[in-house]
């Protein structure tokens, strides 16, 4: 049980980066499908990294730069040329995809999997006295960096955009973007920081999955978490508590699958999971509108 | 005269997203230390230089203008539909089950059924997320994304176990039976009648936009749809026959895939077909020649990028990143928008 409930956690943590940054993102305006490009790219520049320096920091700086810099070149293409936020979102999948693959033949002469030596990976930290609870122990202790940070990250966030002056115009960004020019404020370069910001915390989950599990590069590393990620946040709503519920939720799925499949539940089905669930809550919301709707003429 | 500089300005839009790929893609190549003339000069001599080439190219763009076809018929009508890929997916393994099952039927029998049943289940598939954004609005782009996932998880489960053929080692069904093969026009290549049906339907569809009553309706319903209900037409409804149409149009494209192409259905069996027919759709401003093209376009482009991996070290991968500029850059408005606020 214990073992499990680690796992949970471990598999939540990359789903939870990019969600939190997929939600601020939603906020400020812009449904952002790329972040599975960004995830992917910050999972390959924090292996290079780690292996050129031997460093997790600046591995985890280049990540985090790597995927902020896709989202500002993907939110400044949607946002000054008028482009739709979906299909450039799944045209930047397509084409980072390929382009890392790319790379990786054409530099490093290897496709699929990239294992340069000596990449270090994130340390685990035992919390003594908490490691000795059950199930607690296994929750809180032993985690890296990354999980503490994304947990970290939804009071932040939450405090962000409930109580600052930056939450409240992100929040305007996506809610009254004519209020916000009208106040003098440039509504669309709000939005292409919310979209770096969704960016560098999608690049941060790639290197989780990266240096954080496995401890080298593969081209399906990332396995559509990004657009888990994406059920996350629709799940949560405007919400990051929710969204975080909705990550813990699906990291359990992820975490789950491994262990049923043992017993004859195939992983395929376990995979849907996420899926379902964000067509179950689009639709509750629909229902809960229309009534709503129909209560008002009434 | 305006109406030259109309039809200019049109063909300048539907060109430089091409233009802009090609300049990133040499970009990419002459970074990685290619020299990106003498790439694209092996690109376009594989893509069409002699018969067989010509063939392949045709053979890539067959499923092409179907899955082009079923982005283009429900985004003209403001449906954004990214779900044809499941219905690739769904109507692929059907149509294979049917051309083992029924493997003792006359072979135009087994076709017609194959065919008819995999455009029915990719309709069907549909259905629910066009009643979910006709009635309730719920966002149907997140629901045929997700839906994809589904579809894709479901038919690699299925063939992974219950419908897995004996003694393959690899995720698929059994080969179809001979019967259930499309006919073959030029072998060795597949060139045959999958690519007939896809051409007459795309013709048909120029056809029904340019011609019909409904066809003028539905691109009403996609230009305005506060105009259309205001003249009468039943917008929600369609909405959810543009979905099942172009769903049905995916399972068509699934089914052709498997009866003239690669006999049997294999788990992942698309290298993301549906996104390409996306862009496509778009690069053709849902039209049946802009879809004719741009099929013809990607078609050559992964014709080319299957074989220029043998003759240069350059990687296929190149025809991903081609591809997916395209897309990214035919969304692109790079001139001042004109007070349109449509969504494609």
């Amino acid at each position: 049980m214990d073992a499990f409930l680690h796992a949970a956690m471990l598999m939540t943590t990359p789903i939870l980066l990019a969600a939190i940054g997929g939600l601020v993102n939603r906020i400020g305006g812009l449904v952002n499908i790329g972040l599975e490009s960004m995830m992917l790219a910050g999972a390959l520049a924090a292996v290079v990294v780690s292996s050129e320096t031997g460093g997790v920091l600046p591995a985890l700086g280049a990540a985090l730069i790597v995927g902020g810099a896709i989202g500002l070149v993907m939110s400044l293409i949607i946002t000054r040329l008028a482009a739709n936020e979906i299909i450039v979102g799944l045209g930047f999948n397509i084409a980072i995809a390929g382009l890392v693959r790319f790379w990786l033949k054409s530099a490093h002469g290897v496709s699929g999997t990239f294992n340069p030596p000596g990449v270090v990976m994130l340390r685990h930290f035992d919390l003594p006295g908490v490691d000795s609870i059950p199930a607690l122990g296994a929750i809180l202790s032993g985690q890296d960096v990354l999980t503490w940070f994304a947990w970290a990250m939804v009071p932040v966030t939450a405090f962000m955009l409930a109580r600052t002056r930056l939450g409240l115009r992100l929040r305007a960004t996506g809610a009254a973007e004519t209020t916000v020019r009208a106040v003098g404020l440039s509504p669309l370069a709000l939005r292409d920081a919310s979209t770096a910001f969704a960016g560098a915390m999608a690049g941060l989950a790639g290197a989780h999955l990266s240096i954080g599990v496995v401890g080298l590069f593969n081209e399906g590393l990332t396995g559509g978490r990004g657009f888990v990620a994406l059920a996350a946040f629709y799940f949560g709503r405007a919400s990051p508590v929710r969204t975080a519920l909705g990550a813990l939720l699906f990291g359990f799925f992820d975490a789950a699958q491994i262990r049923l499949q043992g017993r004859g539940v195939p992983a395929e089905l376990v995979q849907t999971l996420p899926y379902l669930i964000v067509i179950i809550v689009l639709v509750g919301l629909g229902l809960a509108d229309r009534r709503r709707a129909k209560g008002a003429v009434l | 005269m305006t109406k030259t500089v109309e039809t200019l300005l049109r063909i300048e839009d539907a060109a430089l997203p091409f233009v802009i790929a090609v300049v990133i893609g040499a970009l990419v190549l002459f970074a990685t230390g290619y020299d990106p003339l003498d790439v694209y000069r092996l690109m376009i001599a594989e893509a069409f230089g002699g018969e067989s080439r010509i063939a392949s190219t045709l053979t890539a763009a067959t499923p092409l203008l179907l899955m082009g076809l079923a982005a283009a018929v429900a985004f003209r009508a403001g449906v954004f539909n990214v779900g044809a890929e499941g219905c690739f997916y769904l109507g692929g393994l059907i149509a294979a089950l049917i051309g083992y099952v029924l493997g003792a039927w006359p072979s135009p029998l087994i076709i017609l059924s194959a065919l008819v049943t995999a455009a029915l289940v990719g309709g069907l598939w549909l259905y629910g997320p066009g009643v979910a954004r006709a009635r309730l609005g719920v966002d149907e782009v997140v629901s045929t994304l997700m839906l994809n996932f589904i579809a894709i998880a479901v038919t690699s489960w299925l063939v992974d176990g219950p419908l897995l053929a004996r003694g393959s080692a690899n995720s698929a069904t059994p080969p179809i039976a001979p019967g259930a093969e499309l006919p073959r026009f030029l072998p060795p290549s597949a060139v045959g009648l999958g690519l007939v049906i896809s051409v007459v339907l795309v013709v048909l569809y120029g056809v029904w936009e340019r011609r019909s009553v409904s066809g003028f309706q539905s691109n009403l319903v996609g230009l305005s749809p506060r105009f259309s209900r205001a003249v009468g037409i039943d917008v929600g409804s369609t909405y959810i026959r543009m979905m099942v149409l172009s769903g049905a149009i995916g399972g068509l494209a699934g089914a052709i895939h498997v009866l003239g192409l690669v006999h049997r259905f294999v788990a992942g069996f698309s290298p993301g077909y549906g996104f390409t027919g996306i862009a496509i759709a778009l690069l053709g401003r849902n039209s049946a020649l802009g879809v004719l093209l741009g099929a013809l376009l990607f078609g050559a482009l992964s014709s080319a990028g299957s074989t220029i991996q043998l003759f240069s070290n350059v990687p296929i991968e190149i025809v991903q990143i081609l591809q997916g500029a395209v897309m990214i850059f035919a969304v692109a408005k790079f001139r001042t928008a004109r007070g349109g606020e449509a969504r494609a």
